[in-house]
C-alpha cells in the first residue's frame, strides 16, 4: 500500500512557500504503518473552499495532498481552520528525518 | 474534549465562539444597537467570557465591521497603561490559544527566555507608539498586550491573530531556534497589524494587503531604529535581520533593496516587476502577494526617509502615521495610499514643501505616482 503526503505551507510572516513530501515507501514499517494510521484518523472529506478562512495577518495557510496508491485528496486551511489530527499528522511528518523540503521558488 | 464536538467546531470555523450560549454575532448586534440595559448587559456578557479569544473576537467585530469605539466600551479602561501578559501554548494549536498565564505585568524575570523577550518586545512596541506618537496601545486605549510562545511543534512562524501575538519556536531549517521572539522588528510589526486593524483596517489582500503589511515593515523597523536611536542614514533597513537559517540569507525584506534579503527573495522595489498572483486560498499565492509587493510601498518609505534624513520615526513616520491612521479605508490600494501620504505630509508640514516633494518624489521613484 503506498501512501504520499504532501504538504504546502504558504504565507506566514516570511511570505515562503514551502512544500514537505513524505511517502510511505522511504518509511520502516513500523512507521508507514504509523503514517496510514495518522492518515485514517483525520477527517479528510469536507469543503476545501469554505475552511480556508481569510487569514489573519502573517497566518499561515495550508494544503495537504494525500496520494493513497494514486487516489488523490486536496485540502486547505489557514491555521485557525486546521483540523487537530491534520496538525498532528503534519507535525509527526516534520519529525521524520525521510521528508523531503524544498522552498517553492515563484 | 470529545471527537464529534471538535469536528463540529472545526466546521464552524470560530472554536470558541461555538461555546457561547448566544451567538456572538447576536450579541454584538445587542452591543451595538440594544437599548441602554440590553447593552450593559451584553457588554457584561462580553468583559465576563472565559475566553479571551471569544472577547477578543468580538471587539473586533465590533470595531471594525460596525465601527464602534473601542474605548466607549470601557472593558479595557482602567489601567490606560502598558499591560503585558505573555501565555506558553505548550506546542498546541489554534484550539489551545492562549495557553497558560506565565508571566504578566510587573511580574519577575520567568526562567524562559522566549517568555522574556515577548514581554520586553511588547514594552519597546509600547513605549515606541506611546513616546512618539502618544498612541495608548494598538487600539489607542490600552488594549493589553498578550504574547503567546511556544504555539506549535517546531512551528516556522510567528503572527497576528486578530487579538494576540503569536509565536512559534522555529524549526532550525527555515528560523533559528528561538529566534522568533528575538527580533524587535518582527514584534514591532505584528503589533503594528494590531494598529492597522483599529484604524485603517486594510483588507489583507492583494494591494491593500500589501499595504498592510508594508506598515507593519514599516512601524517595526521604526521600533528597531527607535530602540536603537539610530537615524535613517544609520539604519539596516532589514526586517528580521539574523532570524532565518544563515544558509537562507541575512533577513526576511530589504526595505531599501526589495529582493535582496535572502535566497530566492521575490519582492519587487517598482510597479514595472509588480507580481500580480492570485488573489484565492492557494498558500503558494500569500493571499495575492501581500508579503511580495510590500516591496514597492516599502522602497517608498525608504526613499522619504533618507531623502529627508535624521531619525526616520520623526517627519517620515508622522507622514506614515498620520495616513495608517486617518486617511485610509479597508480597500485602499497603492495609488490611494501614495496620494494619502502626499497628503498627509503637506498637511502636517506645509502644502509645496521639502517633505511634500520627498514623498511625492519616492512614489514617483518606485512608479506608484506618474
Amino acid at each position: 500500500m503506498s501512501l504520499k503526503l504532501t504538504v504546502v505551507r504558504g504565507g506566514g510572516l516570511a511570505g515562503l512557500t514551502r512544500q514537505t513530501e513524505l511517502a510511505s515507501e522511504a518509511l520502516p514499517a513500523g512507521e508507514a504503518a504509523e503514517l496510514h494510521e495518522l492518515v485514517e484518523g483525520a477527517e479528510w472529506s469536507g469543503e476545501a473552499e469554505a475552511r480556508a478562512a481569510p487569514a489573519n495577518p502573517d497566518e499561515m495557510s495550508y494544503e495537504v495532498i494525500v496520494d493513497d496508491c494514486g487516489r488523490t485528496t486536496t485540502v486547505r486551511f489557514t491555521e485557525q481552520t486546521l483540523p487537530e489530527p491534520i496538525r498532528l499528522l503534519i507535525a509527526w511528518m516534520d519529525s521524520r528525518p525521510e521528508r523531503r523540503q524544498s522552498i517553492v521558488p515563484r | 474534549m470529545h471527537r464529534l464536538d471538535r469536528r463540529l467546531m472545526h466546521r464552524c470555523g470560530l472554536p470558541r465562539e461555538c461555546c457561547f450560549i448566544l451567538p456572538p454575532d447576536l450579541l454584538a448586534r445587542i452591543a451595538d444597537e440594544g437599548r441602554e440595559g440590553q447593552r450593559q448587559a451584553a457588554i457584561r456578557t462580553i468583559a465576563a467570557s472565559a475566553s479571551i479569544r471569544t472577547r477578543r473576537a468580538l471587539i473586533t467585530q465590533l470595531v471594525r465591521f460596525r465601527g464602534v469605539d473601542p474605548a466607549a466600551f470601557g472593558l479595557f479602561a482602567a489601567p490606560r497603561a502598558l499591560n503585558r501578559t505573555v501565555y506558553d501554548v505548550d506546542h498546541g494549536g489554534w484550539n489551545d490559544l492562549p495557553g497558560r498565564q506565565v508571566r504578566s505585568e510587573g511580574d519577575a524575570l520567568s526562567h524562559d527566555d522566549n517568555v522574556n523577550e515577548a514581554y520586553d518586545g511588547a514594552d519597546s512596541t509600547y513605549r515606541f507608539y506611546k513616546d512618539v506618537y502618544d498612541r495608548d496601545s494598538v487600539d489607542g486605549s490600552g488594549f493589553p498586550l498578550i504574547s503567546c510562545v511556544h504555539f506549535g511543534v517546531d512551528f516556522d512562524n510567528a503572527f497576528w491573530d486578530g487579538g494576540e501575538m503569536v509565536y512559534g519556536d522555529g524549526s532550525g531549517q527555515i528560523f533559528q531556534r528561538g529566534s522568533l521572539t528575538r527580533a524587535i522588528d518582527v514584534i514591532g510589526h505584528e503589533l503594528t497589524h494590531g494598529v492597522t486593524q483599529y484604524t485603517a483596517g486594510l483588507e489583507y489582500h492583494a494591494q491593500s494587503g500589501a499595504l498592510n503589511e508594508s506598515f507593519s515593515d514599516v512601524f517595526g523597523s521604526l521600533v528597531k531604529q527607535y530602540s536603537r536611536g539610530q537615524t535613517a542614514e544609520d539604519a539596516d533597513w532589514l526586517i528580521g535581520e539574523g532570524i532565518l537559517v544563515a544558509e537562507l540569507g541575512q533577513a526576511l525584506r530589504s526595505m531599501s533593496n526589495p529582493g535582496e534579503a535572502f535566497e530566492g527573495d521575490s519582492q519587487p522595489a517598482h510597479m514595472d516587476d509588480y507580481l500580480d498572483l492570485p488573489d484565492d486560498n492557494d498558500p503558494r499565492n500569500d493571499n495575492g502577494g501581500v508579503h511580495i509587493n510590500s516591496g514597492i510601498p516599502n522602497k517608498a518609505f525608504y526613499l522619504v526617509a533618507t531623502a529627508i534624513g535624521g531619525n526616520a520615526w520623526e517627519v517620515p513616520g508622522q507622514i506614515w502615521y498620520q495616513t495608517l491612521t486617518q486617511r485610509l479605508d479597508p480597500t485602499s490600494n497603492f495609488r490611494a495610499a501614495a496620494e494619502a501620504t502626499v497628503a498627509a505630509a503637506a498637511d502636517l508640514f506645509g502644502a509645496g514643501g521639502t517633505e511634500e516633494r520627498a514623498v511625492q518624489r519616492a512614489w514617483e521613484e518606485v512608479g506608484v505616482l506618474g
